[in-house]
């Protein structure tokens, strides 16, 4: 507005109605611009629910399928919304499959995910043919983690580049609380420590994502969602992250830059909220998959 | 006298196209590259466009979340050969600088920080001494 103000002040007096107009429609545009920088800004910060995924497998549980998406519910996402939030649970489900090495399940996830991509006419980015070969043999794990960020990497960045992030903050959030949903799970069953912790920091990254679903909240089905996400986010509320500064010092070893630091965090979460966390994303997840 | 107007706007065309294609910065040919880079152990999650586009860019800054208990590994490849004239900086939430990939006036290919302080954090990238202004980085996490 400034800018604005600027312009319309110190132009000349004597310009025309067309002139003022551009210089309007110029300024509306560098806002839309920055807007878009910053939720692109955000949506790449969301961290990949991978990292959730390793965890649950280090704890040392057993795979578990029944945890997982049914496949036999893919006839049954129909709009872009229901697609998209489900290509995100499938994709967590595939990356947690592809981590325990089970391959029939990599491939079953993998047509879905190539269908629902297909119907959002993103499936040109997913690599169907080289995933498939990958997971038909094993002991390719790296590889196939690798390939499929990759992809899904190419799908966002053509999200954004054609002014759909509303689509790319839908597979970010399916992908996400069905990250969250299996760690709970998990949880439940091993009252594990570091889950607990892992289930707590997931209020950060909940922030990030109401943040960037508000900015679409006049479509179709986001409301309700933003609504269920919110019920969460005043559970979390209670959850605290206290961070100790500490020193960093960085040594190289072997022509490496290893950078190690004493700043901790500790999360401070009660069980009963866990439990709370653990109901209430089973609820949102049932709602997303149904 | 129309085919030589003709001939001399294809090759004008021709000329600009081309300079234009070559000022393009493919940051996925160097994230490619990049990845090779990444050690054994880490697994990729993101990777990052560095596009300084000509130089008008000077910054380019990106946020993340970083778990604790994680390390993080970030590896740089650009159009200047390796990592050259690119520097990779990691700062807290506090804007305070935790690890950078320029030290004692060598370029390093990159750094991994060992986070035990889940958190937002900012990835910065900077050019010094660069002719390109391209490249790409990429992360991967080990826990």
């Amino acid at each position: 507005m400034f800018i604005l103000a600027l312009l319309l002040g110190c132009g000349n007096n004597n310009a025309s109605t067309e002139e003022v107009s551009e210089q309007v429609t110029e300024e509306t545009a560098t806002t839309a611009q920055v807007s878009d920088d910053i939720i692109s800004d955000i949506l790449q910060a969301i961290p990949s629910p991978l990292e959730i995924s390793f965890l649950i497998k280090e704890v040392g549980t057993k795979y578990n399928s029944t945890n997982l998406n049914s496949v036999d519910l893919l006839s049954h996402y129909n709009t872009s919304y229901q697609q998209a939030l489900n290509l995100g649970t499938y994709a967590t489900d595939l990356g947690y499959a592809n981590l325990y090495g089970k391959n029939q399940d990599v491939l079953s996830f993998l047509n879905c995910v190539k269908k629902l991509a297909d119907n959002l006419n993103i499936g040109q980015f997913f690599d169907y043919e080289t995933i498939r070969q990958l997971a038909s043999n094993s002991g390719n794990v790296d590889a196939l983690l690798q390939l499929t960020q990759q992809n899904f990497e190419k799908i966002n960045y053509h999200l954004r580049e054609k002014k759909q992030e509303n689509l790319s903050i839908l597979i970010l959030t399916g992908g996400w609380v069905e990250a969250i949903y299996l760690t709970s799970l998990v949880h439940q069953e091993t009252k594990n420590k570091q889950l607990k912790e892992k289930i707590g920091e997931q209020k950060l990254v909940l922030d990030q994502i109401l943040m960037v679903l508000e900015i679409y909240k006049t479509k179709p089905n986001f409301s309700t969602l933003i609504g269920d996400l919110k019920e969460l986010q005043k559970v979390y509320s209670a959850v605290e992250m206290k961070t100790t500064i500490g020193k960093t010092r960085t040594v190289e070893k072997n022509g490496e830059l290893i950078v190690e630091t004493e700043t901790q965090t500790v999360v401070n979460i009660s069980d009963a909220d866990v439990e709370k966390i653990t109901s209430l994303v089973k609820s949102i997840r049932n709602k997303i998959v149904k | 006298m129309k085919n030589i107007v003709f001939v001399s706007l294809i090759a004008v065309f021709s000329v600009l196209f081309s300079s234009t294609a070559s000022a393009q910065c493919d940051s996925e040919l160097y994230s490619n590259k990049a990845l090779k880079a990444l050690q054994p152990g880490f697994t990729f999650v993101k990777s990052y466009k560095i596009d300084g586009k000509n130089g008008v860019r000077k910054n380019i800054e990106y946020t993340c979340v970083f778990s604790k208990d994680t390390s993080y590994m970030i590896r740089m490849e650009g159009k200047d050969g390796g990592p050259n004239g690119i520097i990779a900086v990691l700062y807290d939430a506090n804007r305070q600088e935790l690890a950078t990939s320029y030290v004692n006036n060598r370029f390093f290919p990159g750094w991994t920080y060992k986070c035990k302080a889940t958190g937002i954090y900012y990835l910065n990238f900077t050019f010094k001494e660069s002719q390109a202004y391209c490249g790409a980085a990429v992360l991967g996490f080990r826990r």
